[in-house]
């Protein structure tokens, strides 16, 4: 072999060891007892082989609810969002109308302010309206970023579409609306369903406002909940892994769905870092 | 229109809040400036302006540079490479919550536990466990390895994109008048990556200093104020203190620096969608 080949191969290996290994870490003591974790017994891989905190997880923490409350935060953000990520994208990148490149702007700048910055008002606008302490608290907040994002995400789709599909739709005597819903959007649909899944990763991961916005232990999200498991029994660790592991595996499911679309759209500068 | 106002009129309400001495279940009073002052003098504070310069720049440095590390050996990859890309991408897209987690078992001071104790006990290059989150030091640097840990993959991602838009000929005319492989790199594909680099940089930098996630679940700022940043301050102050006012204010002094980056973030980012 070349030595170019042998570097890259080297390097190669290191990345994906780095990448790896604390993945590894996370799923063998998953399926480890709490002797093998406590002792550090068989730490490569668990000999015996334990599904025992899966179990525990399942049937003796509240995690199956914040698993719900996660689900259903995650699948109602992600419904308004498109929504109106599809409409105000399209508004932006068809419509003329004055101050368009304001409002470009605008949705770009919205999206750029970090969350650290809003928290504190934030909480004190949704505590006036009565939504603190519930998951509407979370269907208001995460719009926030959300919509600005898939905003402009959906901007950079619509306007890679010809215009003259949807003139020609306007000529043949349909309206905006159905020229929308008709030819627009089942053509911008691959630029779609990938926004509304970052929308809905977005929302999975998130943690600040649900651990301002929420106290009730009934109501909160996994992330939240994991916080509730490491200080409130500092010994399930093995639960507490577990957890982890099947908190991720859902996001990566999505992701290697659209994991083509996702380096386009970073590709094109636009995503977070 | 409803997400503008959640977002502009909290913003309002921030810059109200910061002139007041709000406590929590009183009154809100007008202090003028007493907040800022009060900042302005307060040694935890300057200890968490400090702190969180070292965590930004810091992790930014290194995600630049492994970044390119990722994109070039990416970019030498001859089979396989979307799904190495793909492999590669895992921890920008896993919640960083599980990020901090997973960065807190692996420097635990505890072997069974922590992968780093684990491993350096089992080959005897330990003769006995190492608490490294314990030592502000080992604190700084274990949020900054995971912060870098989560971001790099976005960088190198970004990178192997600008490098795959490079014009071939450019390198073979290069090659024809003899420049080695690092001229090569020096003067076509850091020149070209120029675009993508600032972009990456100025938008992690924006989202970094203001990182709450990583700090709060692995050390709570700890130990003492070691690893204090803006966000993680800005709650203890108005969640654990109750001081609201205050606590506002420690996040608005993060605000000029972030305009700054923002004005300079979206004319690039405009630039790059109308050209």
């Amino acid at each position: 072999m070349k030595p170019w080949k042998v570097a890259t191969v080297l390097g190669l290996a290191a990345f994906v060891l780095i990448v790896l290994v604390p993945f590894w870490w996370i799923a063998t003591m998953s399926f480890k007892t709490y002797e093998q974790i406590q002792f550090a017994q068989s730490i490569y891989v668990p000999r015996p082989f334990t599904w025992e905190n899966y179990t525990s997880l399942w049937l003796e923490t509240r995690f199956p609810l914040w698993f719900r409350n996660s689900v259903v935060t995650a699948v109602v953000v992600t419904i308004i969002t498109t929504v109106i990520a599809c409409l105000s994208g399209y508004a932006v990148a068809r419509l003329r109308f004055p101050g368009r490149e304001v409002v470009a702007t605008l949705i770009l700048v919205l999206y750029l302010i970090p969350p650290a910055l809003l928290f504190i008002p934030l909480y004190r606008v949704l505590a006036e309206l009565g939504a603190t302490n519930s998951l509407i608290a979370l269907f208001l907040a995460y719009p926030t970023f959300t919509v600005p994002f898939c905003t402009w995400l959906l901007i950079g789709f619509f306007k890679a579409l010809p215009a003259e599909l949807e003139e020609a739709a306007l000529v043949d005597g349909a309206t905006r609306p159905q020229a929308l819903v008709r030819v627009l959007l089942p053509l911008a649909a691959p630029g779609i369903v990938a926004s509304a899944i970052f929308a809905f990763t977005l929302s999975w991961n998130e943690f600040l406002y649900a651990l301002i916005f929420i106290t009730d232990e009934t109501a909160i999200t996994v992330p939240v909940g994991l916080n509730l498991l490491i200080y409130g029994d500092v010994f399930h660790w093995g639960q507490l892994m577990a957890a982890s592991v099947i908190t991720t595996v859902p996001v990566v499911a999505l992701y290697m769905f659209i994991h083509r679309w996702m380096v386009e759209g970073l590709a094109a500068g636009s995503v977070k870092g | 229109m409803l997400v503008v106002g959640l977002i502009v009129y909290p913003i309002y309400r921030a810059v109200w809040l910061s002139f007041t001495d709000k406590l929590v279940g009183y009154p809100e009073r007008f202090v003028g400036l007493r907040n800022y002052i009060y900042l302005a003098n307060d040694d935890a504070f300057h200890a968490v302006v400090r702190n969180s310069f070292v965590f930004t720049v810091s992790s930014v440095a290194l995600k630049i540079l492994t970044g390119l590390g990722m994109a070039l050996v990416l970019h030498a990859t001859w089979r396989w490479r979307n799904f190495f890309r793909g492999l590669m991408l895992l921890p920008w897209i896993t919640s960083t919550v599980i990020v901090a987690l997973t960065w807190r078992w692996m420097f635990d001071s505890f072997p069974g536990r922590g992968f780093f104790n684990s491993v350096l006990l089992d080959a005897g290059l330990l003769s006995r466990p190492l608490a490294f989150m314990a030592t502000p030091e080992g604190a700084m640097l274990a949020v900054v390895i995971a912060n870098w840990w989560r971001g790099f993959p976005f960088f190198g991602v970004s990178y192997l994109a600008g490098m795959q838009s490079i014009p071939g000929e450019l390198y073979e005319a290069a090659s024809v008048d003899g420049a080695g492989s690092w001229r090569r790199f020096w003067h076509i594909t850091l020149p070209g990556l120029k675009h993508v680099i600032i972009v990456t940089t100025l938008l992690t930098f924006i989202f970094t200093i203001n990182d709450f996630n990583i700090i709060y679940v692995m050390t709570r700022g700890g130990p003492g104020t070691a690893t204090q940043v803006f966000a993680t301050y800005s709650y203890e102050v108005a969640f654990n203190q109750l001081r609201w006012g205050r606590g506002v204010t420690i996040s608005i002094f993060a605000v000029p620096l972030l305009v700054a980056g923002i004005a300079l973030v979206s004319r690039y980012l405009l630039r790059e969608r109308t050209a």
